[in-house]
């Protein structure tokens, strides 16, 4: 454990760790373009340089590895001074085309530049002229005029995804990023190369010119798109609207999380969000006429009072048919509610077969929290399928089919949904988006999405983490778990007042779950934590 | 196109290699050899070949400066217009041939049967003006030789296989020993035969036999002996760098990418006495561990690469290479690996990258090559006159090596001269001569009795020296306490009347040129000089461009991965600190003064 001084400050650090890295955790920051954690060391972009005791040059921190005694300043006069030239090579041939640049606000020129450059600019020559505006991918666009060289986004197609697309042509101040003729950034993590990009190089194309990225807000999540669960953050916009359509999230970011996802996340995860302001559920509905099943907007206290009149009449027999992509709070208050009380059974839908998977992150089963209904027992083992409590809603054995957002006819087909809409089952439907089921329902009750609700998702490998609230729900739309409280007001449940916040329900569940013993809302933090291990778990495990 | 016809050579290429992908340059070099060029489908099927993304595949061929990524002309004249060639007149000389063929650099004539081309140093300076038809060097040449000059074009003009026009060149090429030259009398070169006549390979098979890998390094240790390629680094202390009882093999890699402009002697020694090295080779393989050795050529040298592999096949057949040398129980096998124009891989960690069939772009240290080099492999890399110099000291003890040089570098040196001198050539010294007897004595003075302006001691990276400080021995030790470096034994001479605009802008534009790209001070500062000498030379010069031109070369100083940023940056600051007065003038006037009488005249 070499100890080492830096800026005056004295580190110990194990055998191996460079002075970028001891230098973190000190939190002094060093600037850096070409060096990334999660890449192979380049060394090229010399931006790191710092001054070291008895050394005649200027090292890279990125590779110099720190050893005993080792005397770093990282804002000598010196080091200043050589981050500062670097900064002027970097910027000689940079077009300087901010106002219309989608990085401008989250630029490492221009933050570099206020920080450590604040030099008069010397270069007058013509600067090297090459390509942009190069729609190299579906999601990336490149502008080789603005890129440095650093070489992440080579290094990432050839590390991470080995697919090896990018490449550095030609030498010299002509050398040049790109791809090779003809082909195509597309392999299923492409947009991760515009994170890693230091510059406004590679951009993405679903962000192109829609808001400077001063206006966004973010607030961080977790990814629903499979059980991964990649850690994300989400930028957004609540007071813009025309900035991008009226669509209120404008994009998706992974964000580290050493356990999950590292520093990346995969392409149909991050632009797998368009649902969440396209088609959804912004009315409570109600069918007004049974012969044409034709529904009209309603209220919450008309649904909430139609439905719990429903369940609360004596004997009443319910079934419902949850979903993956509800939090562990929704779920465990659904079980608490609808289950432990009313007596309804809970099917879970499997997950359809053939999602595409790989060996990094893409997981075959697209709902986020399977295993925390596992956790919480749901479905438990004499739950029926979904299917079997269609049918006995079709053959009359049900008075009540609650269905959370699902659509019954990829479930078990159109016949056999209509048949069970025209029965004397009451149909309610609560989701977030529109389909088929939604317009056969008695009741539409509008779900807030997983963004528009805090709470805990578990992902494929046990690990509980917290998915963020970063937008209002939408239109009338509420939190599951709200109107699960209504109901339970309603049908004389004895539900805790504290479970109106992610917190209280997770305590709560804490203490009824044991995979989630020990744990609480506040302990899981930004980076997740991991369950215990579960008989039910185990179970479903083995089967 | 297809490519079955070459599949079988393919594959014994790919087999000469640990790794596929080393094949990559020789791959190429094969489609370019039977296609002329390296269309989209030979690049996707070296890329398939070698299991790499076609990307990778199009990065080196645009790296390197021979291969041709588009279909050129039948033949191929290379006018070199480094500096060695630019004082004795190779601007004049690529107008005249621009004229004679009707084509400017870059251009096919319309019946496809030459391309003409600008390229930089090819480091045959001693015959320099010089160019080069294929494969074939031509030199020396100038505008006004008429004879010569028609003689080349109609070469160009010519089917590849005609028999040539032109002189076969006769460079001074010094064959006094006692070192390195004493074989080099013959143009067509010493063979087995000849070179164990005269006991070649009696030191390799002493060291075989009798000494233990420990006190070959000791020896050449205690000879003195030092990096010939430029460095001046002890070669036998490289070679303990090697660990002990390593598990990974070890690889001895020879720097046969001689390209510092000003430089001629590797080349002599590949095409005149290329036994030599081979047994330097032995040696030096024996005493770090490797079995495996690579000889790493400049892809322009075709003849010396060509006679390399004719040494090379003699030395398998007479059983001093392969599996058991001489009976000794000791293997080792040599590859011949063709690098393909790019300065940088002179650098040994670039050399490495590209022998690893990248680009030819350096590598951070650490680790250093000793311990991880080639495919990750404890890696030795020597020049080649450093390597052609162990055999000798091997054979006739380490004393007599070291009594010929200074007390901290023994031998010999060849030594290049070039410029304004009245006898060009290469001639082997003690590294304790002079460079005034190096260019009064050797070199016969200045050309036709003018005054000396300047000299570049050790190849175009090195700081110049003027008039008054040339009585200084040429080891490494004395060249860099003057504020020099003996370099790579370059000595570049310039007369009175040699504008220091024009030789910066040569400076200027071989860097640029030559960058790899790889560090933004040098990918980014070489070109802003470049251009900024331009305009100065170009008339529209600023006297802050001086200032600028001095800060920038000191931006890009100490602050990349290898030196080639000095090397790029010294001649900028030693040219302009030396020959202020000059450079000032030209801005002012907007043309070149270059003697004091002619400044005097203008400011008068």
């Amino acid at each position: 454990m070499p100890e080492l001084s830096i800026d005056g400050r004295k580190v110990n650090v194990p055998e191996g760790t460079t002075v970028i890295e001891a230098a973190e955790q000190l939190g002094i920051f060093v600037p850096r373009y070409c060096y990334h954690p999660g890449l192979s060391t380049a060394g090229n972009c010399r931006m790191c340089m710092v001054d070291v005791e008895n050394s005649p040059k200027p090292q890279i921190a990125c590779n110099l590895p720190a050893t005993e005694g080792m005397v770093v300043e990282t804002e000598s006069e010196q080091a200043r001074k050589d981050r500062a030239a670097v900064l002027e090579f970097l910027l000689a041939n940079h077009p300087l085309d901010c106002p219309v640049c989608d990085q401008a606000g989250e630029c490492d020129l221009q933050n570099y530049y206020m920080s450590f450059g604040l030099y008069d600019p010397r270069f007058g020559e013509q600067k090297v002229k090459k390509q942009k505006a190069i729609e190299v991918g579906p999601h990336v666009m490149l502008d080789q005029e603005r890129c440095i060289l650093c070489s992440r986004c080579v290094r990432f197609t050839d590390e991470i995804t080995k697919t090896g697309e990018f490449g550095i042509f030609n030498r010299g101040d002509r050398a040049e990023v790109g791809l090779y003729p003809g082909e195509t950034l597309d392999n299923p993590y492409s947009a991760n190369v515009v994170d890693l990009c230091p510059v406004g190089a590679l951009t993405e194309r679903s962000f192109r010119f829609k808001a400077r990225v001063w206006y966004l807000s973010s607030t961080e999540s977790v990814c629903g798109g499979c059980s991964r669960g990649c850690n994300t953050e989400l930028h957004h916009v609540s007071n813009r609207p025309h900035l991008n359509d009226g669509e209120r999230l404008l994009r998706v970011k992974p964000r580290h999380n050493p356990d999950v996802n590292q520093w990346w996340m995969c392409d149909e995860g991050r632009y797998g969000h368009d649902w969440i302001d396209v088609d959804r559920l912004g009315e409570v509905r109600r069918r007004t006429d049974e012969a044409s099943r034709r529904q009209v907007e309603s209220t919450w206290e008309a649904a909430l009072d139609g439905v719990g009149t429903a369940l609360s009449a004596g004997g009443a027999r319910v079934g419902v048919i949850a979903s993956a992509e509800l939090t562990n709070e929704d779920l465990f208050c659904l079980r608490e509610v609808l289950g432990a009380h009313l007596g309804a059974r809970i099917a879970l839908p499997p997950a359809p077969a053939g999602g595409t998977s790989d060996d990094f992150l893409i997981r075959p089963d697209k709902t986020p929290n399977r295993k925390g209904a596992t956790l919480l027992g749901i479905p438990d083992a004499a739950t029926p399928s979904a299917e079997a409590l269609v049918d006995a809603a079709i053959a009359g054995e049900l008075d009540v089919l609650w269905v959370f957002g699902h659509d019954l006819v990829e479930l078990v087909g159109a016949e056999k949904t209509r048949a069970a809409a025209v029965g004397e089952c009451l149909l309610v439907y609560s989701g977030t988006n529109d389909h088929a089921t939604v317009s056969l329902a008695h009741w539409v009750l509008p779900s807030a999405a997983a963004v528009e609700q805090d709470g805990t998702f578990v992902n494929c490998d046990g690990r509980v983490q917290r998915v963020g609230r970063a937008l209002a729900p939408y239109g009338d739309s509420r939190e599951n778990r709200r109107f699960l409280l209504e109901i339970a007001a309603r049908t004389g449940t004895p539900a805790r007042e504290d479970w109106n916040g992610p917190a209280g329900v997770f305590a709560t569940m804490a203490e009824a779950v044991g995979s989630f013993a020990g744990m609480s809302y506040e302990s899981i933090g930004d980076q997740g934590a991991h369950s215990a291990p579960s008989e039910a778990l185990a179970e479903a495990e083995q089967s | 196109m297809t490519f079955a016809h070459l599949e079988a050579r393919a594959d014994e290429i790919i087999g000469l290699y640990e790794y596929p992908r080393a094949a990559m340059l020789p791959l190429m070099w094969l489609v370019q050899a039977d296609q002329g060029w390296i269309s989209p489908e030979a690049e996707g099927w070296v890329a398939a070949r070698l299991g790499v993304a076609i990307s990778r595949v199009r990065e080196v061929l645009s790296f390197y400066g021979m291969f041709r990524g588009e279909p050129m002309g039948r033949r191929e004249l290379k006018v070199c217009t480094s500096l060695s060639c630019r004082l004795r007149g190779s601007e004049a000389l690529l107008e005249t041939i621009e004229d004679s063929l009707g084509i400017k650099p870059g251009e096919t004539t319309p019946n496809g049967s030459v391309t003409l081309t600008k390229v930089e140093c090819l480091c045959a300076c001693e015959m320099s003006p010089m160019v080069q038809l294929d494969e074939r060097f031509i030199g020396p040449v100038t505008a006004d030789d008429t004879g010569t000059v028609a003689a080349i074009t109609q070469d160009a003009r010519s089917e590849p296989d005609s028999p040539a026009a032109s002189p076969e060149p006769a460079p001074f090429i010094d064959s006094s020993g006692p070192v390195l030259s004493t074989r080099f009398g013959d143009p067509e070169g010493v063979w087995f035969d000849g070179y164990t006549a005269q006991g070649g390979y009696e030191a390799a098979r002493k060291v075989l036999t009798s000494l233990k890998p420990e006190e070959v390094i000791e020896q050449v240790i205690a000879a003195n002996l030092r990096g010939l390629g430029g460095a001046g680094f002890p070669a036998g202390r490289k070679w303990s760098f090697v660990p002990k009882n390593t598990e990974k093999p070890v690889y001895l890699v020879v720097n046969a990418d001689e390209g510092e402009p000003g430089t001629s002697k590797d080349r002599h020694v590949m095409e005149r006495d290329p036994h030599a090295l081979l047994e330097g080779m032995l040696i030096a393989a024996f005493a770090i561990g490797a079995h495996k050795a690579y000889i790493y050529i400049r892809g322009e040298y075709f003849r010396p690469a060509q006679r390399l592999q004719r040494a090379i096949d003699e030395a398998y057949a007479q059983g001093w290479l392969g599996a058991d040398v001489a009976g000794t129980g000791f293997a080792l096998d040599v590859v011949v690996h063709r690098g393909a124009g790019a300065y940088i891989c002179g650098e040994e960690t670039a050399l490495l990258s590209s022998l690893e069939g990248g680009k030819g772009q350096p590598k951070l240290k650490p680790p250093f090559p000793a311990i991880s080099g080639l495919f990750g492999c404890p890696t030795i890399v020597n020049n080649v006159e450093t390597i052609a110099c162990v055999p000798f000291i091997l054979r006739h003890g380490p004393e007599r090596f070291a009594a010929i040089g200074t007390e901290k570098q023994g031998g010999t040196r060849l030594f290049c001269l070039s410029g304004h001198v009245e006898r060009p050539g290469v001639f082997e010294e003690p590294v304790g001569v002079t460079l005034r007897e190096l260019i009064e004595e050797r070199g016969g003075g200045v050309r036709g009795g003018k005054r000396l302006k300047g000299v570049i001691p050790g190849g175009i990276s090195a700081r110049i020296l003027t008039a008054e400080e040339i009585d200084i021995a040429m080891d490494f030790d004395s060249v860099g306490a003057a504020g020099s470096m003996a370099g790579s034994a370059g000595v570049i001479v310039m007369d009175e009347d040699t504008c220091m605009v024009s030789t910066l802008d040569s400076a200027a534009h071989f860097y640029a040129d030559e960058s790899c790209g790889q560090c933004s001070p040098c990918r980014e500062g070489t070109g802003w000089i470049h251009r900024i000498v331009k305009r100065i030379g170009a008339g529209n010069g600023k006297l802050s461009d001086l200032d600028d031109l001095l800060t920038i070369s000191h931006d890009m100083e100490g602050r990349t991965i290898c030196v080639f940023s000095e090397a790029a940056a010294w001649p900028v600051q030693s040219y302009i600190a030396k020959f202020r007065g000059e450079f000032e003038d030209f801005i002012r006037s907007g043309r070149s003064l270059p003697s004091a009488s002619a400044r005097e005249v203008a400011h008068a």
